[in-house]
């Protein structure tokens, strides 16, 4: 029995043996993982892309763009995101929505910037899909719903038109699962408040959205893709330290202006 | 790694052929069963419980063909997840995922040579024995 026992722990050692020897190369270089894995973000974040500016309007305010544009790159300047990972697209619809997309396109619908009560709301939808991407939520999302071996072909040319317009209506109208979306909530959140924006407006627009008596209920794309936006408002507010202090993300005459313009 | 022996008792051409069977078993499952790495256990089992009863010889062999499975199921099990939650959960690629997998590999290649080898021999009436599951399937199947 001492024997068995002895060649048992032989066995297992040499096993990990093998392993730590092995774990000694560099396998992700080797395979260029990371090259690979960003490649086919890049591929699909331009097909998805295309798609959209395709069969919508792309809005051509720069007023509005550029106000978009300041909420984003404080944002990430106070969470060490590159900016240009984010590509921040607007586009004319009324639809109450925003997706992120792979490789860091984030869409908005002129919609949501109207239905916004204050830029520190809106910038929380923005922080919230910039953390779906930043968190890997996109493409993971993809995986599981498509499969790896659709997504490559689809990468590498291989998906037909209609592949590309199911995956792009996907990404656009159905919602990460229930803990992705409290990972993005929560790390949007973080993200505002290190970037010293008050998380409460973003958290009063998800508890305004979830009424379902509101008259644009019906055009609640964001909102009913989100579901239990009450809990996420209350999970948003609990996230919030008492002492916190905030700055002025726009001036209120820009603000205003933004809306003008939208309406 | 593996002895052969030659028995005072040859086994008969049928039990020759059944003990041969329950290594091909675990092979023909590997491959029907890709990627599961459940498939060939279940196999080999089933053939062990059909063949319970035979002769010292094919109990012998269908004990051996079994033990190296089950060790195989927890390392191939344990890839298999591995695998599955960088698919579809958020586990990522990593060097230690690979080593594993590459010593994964390595060990049942080393598992599959010796059972076409156990197959082929024991076919021919061999007694073969395996390093430490030789020696569990003596204390375990006695005549």
């Amino acid at each position: 029995m001492k024997g068995i026992i002895l060649k048992v722990a032989l066995l297992i050692t040499l096993f990990f043996g093998v392993y730590l020897l092995l774990f000694q190369i560099d396998w992700m270089q080797l395979f260029q993982i990371e090259s690979r894995k960003e490649s086919t973000e890049t591929k699909l974040g331009e097909l998805f892309w295309d798609f959209f500016k395709q069969n919508e309007t792309e809005l051509e305010s720069e007023l509005i763009y550029d106000s978009l544009d300041s909420l984003v790159k404080v944002l990430c300047k106070y969470n060490d995101i590159d900016r240009e990972s984010i590509k921040l697209h607007i586009l004319e619809k009324d639809e109450i929505n925003a997706f992120a997309l792979p490789d860091g396109h984030i869409v908005v619908f002129t919609g949501l910037i109207k239905e916004a009560e204050s830029p520190e709301a809106l910038t929380g939808v923005l922080a919230h899909e910039i953390a779906h991407d930043q968190l890997k939520h996109v493409m993971k999302k993809l995986v599981r719903e498509v499969g790896l071996s659709v997504l490559l072909s689809t990468a590498t040319g291989g998906g037909g038109a209609e592949t590309i317009k199911s995956m792009a209506k996907m990404l656009s109208s159905k919602a990460f699962d229930r803990e992705m979306e409290k990972e993005a909530d929560l790390e949007a959140v973080k993200y505002m408040l290190k970037a010293k924006i008050n998380p409460e407006d973003f958290a009063s627009f998800l508890y305004t959205l979830s009424d379902p008596h509101a008259e644009f209920s019906r055009q609640l794309a964001w909102i009913s893709t989100h579901p239990e936006s009450q809990e996420r408002a209350k999970y948003v507010l609990d996230a919030i330290p008492y002492d916190s202090q905030f700055r002025i993300l726009l001036h209120d005459s820009t603000w205003e202006e933004v809306k003008a313009e939208l309406h | 790694m593996i002895t052969e022996l030659r028995l005072d008792t040859l086994p008969t051409e049928h039990e020759a052929e059944k003990a041969s069977n329950s290594y091909l078993m675990s092979l023909v499952a590997l491959i029907g069963g890709l990627p599961l790495p459940i498939v060939n256990l279940i196999a080999t089992f089933f053939f062990f419980v059909a063949n319970r009863r035979g002769t010292y010889f094919v109990r012998w062999h269908c004990t051996q063909a079994l033990l190296s499975q089950v060790s195989l199921i927890f390392v191939n099990g344990f890839g298999f997840w591995w695998t599955m939650s960088i698919i579809f959960g958020d586990r990522s690629w990593s060097n230690a995922y690979f080593a594993y997998i590459f010593t994964l590999l390595l060990f049942n290649l080393i598992e599959f040579i010796a059972t076409v080898f156990s197959a082929v021999q024991t076919r021919k009436g061999i007694q073969v024995e395996w390093w430490l599951y030789g020696e569990i399937t003596h204390r375990l199947v006695k005549p």
